[in-house]
């Protein structure tokens, strides 16, 4: 069910009256439970049986882990976590990439094998919950958690509507205690959350969908070539469309949380006034660069094993973030192209970083303007369907003319495109250290008010088409 | 922060915003409130033809299939209350095959060609609609329940009004040097019901400017239409065409249904367009005699040619109920000289 559908806006209501009516907790938990099972099913119900599946191995691995003293047992055990869980992924989302690359390598050294259709329907947010059960036998395992005492709660984790498809990912540490004592928002907590979902959904409805994806389809769907001024206007629709899908998503899965009285983590902070990529991660898809970090980067030695083996552990992290968006290899070469920057920016940081004019205001715009455009040439590969489509977009980027380009964007959409990313740049390089909190806290009321009935007004009257949010597909 | 005094204020604003966006869509505009045509408003009526065999009444093709045909009419003179599947834009053809490959249906396949549309590859313009059927989730079935009553008393909750739409075909905007061609939107031009009967909306016909923009798309669409492929080539696909045509027929009467055609009127430039595109001995003739099934053509008969269409392409709402009838009237005749009687005609 998608936050922006007439179906979701019956489903919440419902779920907030059960969840204020004078319930016991325990019954409270388990219409959640049972709302984020209906929540999913609604898409597809067979695919409840995967959760279920996550849900009751991770609760029972972790219990052997924390139970077990052998140190080879309990690595066994967690190890019966990542298979399953990354055979889910592997089966539904890699499966079909593997069998391809496998048999152009036969193909390659001189055997000819086809391999047999793949048509997996791919279940909807599967990246997201596998990595959020596995992080919970990790955590056990590596002594940072105890398994939850019960089953409702994990499985409540684990389930969680309001962030069970497209994240933030969730710890258990930051989830599961929440759910011990009875929760209930608070009048300004609610009117907050409402506040929230109508800021993501603006982002998602009217910025992501109305006014940026029509110059981003355009632009990567055109059959020839774009010229100079349309690869940069396309790459920059689509980059304002991507956050604002998903800073919308997450928005909006933190307001409705809250609605029902529980926080859940910031997922963005503006990155594109980010200075320099180690920051951008700090502000992008935080939940996820934070668990790479956390259950591969700092395993495979983070840091700590000299210059040579810290450069290789930030590329094996960034190269397999990469992979984990998508089943392709233009993912892979985004994930690389954010990996050889981090390398780059660390090898920069160490020799000049400490350069009086590294401090100056006017140098650090000057950063964050490159680090805005060198985001941008990732995104490329990102959204193309094709290598060759993103060699051509990065050819026309850089100013190398491709023979025979054509326009595709019409002075209306280089227009949208122009004045939504300006505003967006300016609104993140003003919120660069600031929180939204205290932003609207120092804001008169009456502005506050305004500004939310103008979001609202302009959600309703862009109607939206009901596109699924892009990192739905991840 | 007082939360509440914000709240109210934006519930206020909000409030008075869209009642003043919907008063000017009603009042300047003429706007009524009316259903979407929605992907999963045809995915419910398609799931019809599963629940209703075997005497169902089907009808495919493009608008004019869609907004010609009067749903009451037919099912006052035969007793069955057809099933709308025409898609506007869309080519019929690929629908007959949808529909044959369909095992439930055996009953009367009514395909109505629209000349251009057959050489569209695929369905064109509502392929979605299709896919939806085949696709559609339990909350995109549930949220098109909950549209149902928005779009029946909203008449800004419409494709046509939504704020990105009004924004892109606003004459403001400057011509981009280099530019090449690109489709303009086509404009509201109809009410529809439930059962996706399509009424030519009044304002098209008694509003002279409006009715000129929708000519002008019209003209617009059909004079830059791809060029067609080499002669070898677009013969091979056409003779393809009518097997696959022959194929679909033969395969929904082996299951006792019955396929017609029809060729509903067009007027003015937009005819002399399909007379020279696509001729009537070239596109209709091959189509009918392929299908080796009954075929109406609108010319060939007065009381269907005599009717107002005024932007070239589909028939009054006013003269709809008189086509209709006449259209029942000839088709029965005319499968009657073929020796067939079909409970879906009501004979």
């Amino acid at each position: 069910m998608l936050f922006n559908s007439l179906t979701f806006v019956a489903f919440f209501a419902l779920v907030l009256a059960l969840h204020n009516a004078p319930l016991p907790w325990k019954v409270k938990k388990t219409n959640l439970l049972l709302a984020s099972y209906l929540f999913y099913a609604a898409w597809n119900p067979p695919f409840v049986i995967l959760l279920w599946l996550s849900t009751i191995v991770d609760w029972h691995v972790a219990k052997k882990i924390f139970a077990e003293d052998r140190q080879g047992r309990r690595r066994g055990w967690v190890l019966v976590s990542i298979l399953v869980n990354l055979g889910l992924l592997g089966y539904f989302k890699y499966g079909g990439f593997l069998l391809e690359n496998w048999q152009g390598m036969m193909s390659a050294i001189g055997v000819t094998w086809t391999a047999p259709g793949w048509n997996i329907v791919l279940p909807v947010g599967i990246s997201f919950y596998t990595f959020q059960t596995m992080a919970y036998s990790l955590d056990v395992y590596l002594r940072r958690a105890k398994p939850a005492d019960s089953l409702l709660d994990f499985a409540l984790f684990v389930t969680f509507f309001p962030q069970l498809v497209a994240g933030p990912i969730v710890r258990p540490t930051q989830l599961i205690p929440q759910f011990r004592e009875p929760v209930r928002a608070s009048r300004d907590q609610l009117l907050w959350g409402l506040g929230l979902i109508t800021l993501g959904l603006f982002q998602k409805i009217v910025i992501a969908d109305g006014a940026l994806a029509p110059a981003a389809d355009a632009v990567f769907g055109a059959e020839a070539a774009v010229p100079f001024s349309d690869a940069w206007l396309g790459t920059l629709a689509f980059a304002g469309q991507i956050f604002s899908d998903f800073a919308g998503y997450s928005t909006a899965a933190i307001g409705i949380a809250l609605c029902l009285g529980f926080s859940l983590p910031d997922n963005f902070r503006f990155p594109y006034a980010a200075i320099g990529f180690s920051d951008f991660w700090r502000r992008w898809h935080i939940s996820l660069s934070t668990w790479l970090r956390d259950y591969l980067y700092i395993p495979l030695g983070g840091n700590r094993k000299g210059w040579h083996r810290t450069q290789v552990n930030l590329m094996v992290t960034m190269l397999l973030g990469g992979l984990w968006h998508g089943a392709a290899w233009t993912f892979v070469v985004w994930g690389g192209l954010h990996g050889l920057y981090l390398g780059i920016e660390r090898f920069i940081r160490e020799r000049w970083g400490h350069a009086t004019v590294a401090s100056t205001a006017g140098f650090r715009l000057f950063l964050a303007l490159l680090t805005y455009f060198l985001v941008n040439l990732t995104w490329v590969f990102f959204r193309a369907r094709s290598f060759p489509q993103a060699w051509s977009m990065t050819r026309s980027m850089l100013g190398f003319g491709v023979e025979g380009s054509v326009l595709v964007l019409s002075t209306y959409l280089v227009i949208t495109v122009l004045t939504v990313t300006i505003g967006m740049l300016a609104v993140h390089w003003y919120m660069r250290s600031r929180r939204l909190e205290e932003v609207v806290a120092k804001s008169p009321w009456w502005l506050t008010g305004l500004v939310w009935a103008g979001m609202l007004f302009l959600i309703v009257i862009t109607q939206g088409s009901g596109d699924a949010f892009i990192y739905f597909q991840f | 922060m007082s939360w509440p005094r914000v709240a109210v204020l934006a519930a206020v604003i909000v409030a008075v915003g869209v009642g003043a966006w919907e008063a000017y869509w009603r009042v300047a505009q003429r706007y009524e409130a009316s259903y979407r045509n929605s992907d999963g408003q045809w995915a419910e009526v398609r799931r019809r033809v599963d629940a209703r065999e075997p005497n169902a009444t089907v009808f495919i093709g493009s608008s004019r299939t869609q907004f010609d045909i009067d749903l009451d009419v037919w099912q006052e003179m035969t007793g069955v209350h057809g099933i709308q599947l025409a898609l506007e834009g869309s080519n019929a053809l690929p629908i007959l095959t949808h529909i044959a490959e369909d095992e439930d249906f055996a009953g009367l396949l009514v395909v109505g060609i629209t000349p251009p549309l057959v050489f569209f590859p695929g369905i064109g313009l509502r392929a979605d609609a299709v896919q939806h059927y085949f696709d559609e989730t339990p909350s995109q079935w549930l949220g098109n329940k909950l549209s149902y009553p928005l779009e029946t008393r909203l008449a800004f909750y419409n494709i046509d009004t939504k704020l990105f739409t009004v924004l892109t075909r606003q004459e403001w905007w400057p011509d981009r040097p280099g530019l090449p061609w690109q489709q303009q939107e086509v404009r509201k031009i109809e009410n529809m019901r439930r059962d996706r009967q399509a009424d030519l909306w009044d304002r098209v016909e008694d509003d002279p400017e409006f009715n000129a923009i929708v000519t002008g798309t019209w003209q617009d669409i059909l004079e830059n239409l791809p060029p067609p492929p080499p002669p070898e080539v677009a013969q091979a696909a056409f003779e393809a065409l009518l097997e696959q045509v022959a194929a679909d027929v033969t395969r929904i009467r082996e299951r006792g249904g019955e396929v017609v055609f029809i060729r509903p009127p067009s007027s003015d430039w937009f005819r002399e367009f399909e007379r020279q595109a696509s001729p009537r001995e070239m596109v209709w003739e091959s189509i009918v005699g392929a299908a080796g099934a009954v075929g109406v053509h609108s010319e060939d008969y007065p009381e269907l040619s005599g009717v107002r269409t005024p932007e070239w392409s589909h028939i009054s709402s006013r003269d709809k109920a008189r086509w209709t009838r006449a259209l029942v009237g000839i088709l029965r005749d005319r499968m009657a000289e073929r020796g067939l009687h079909r409970p879906e005609m009501g004979s």
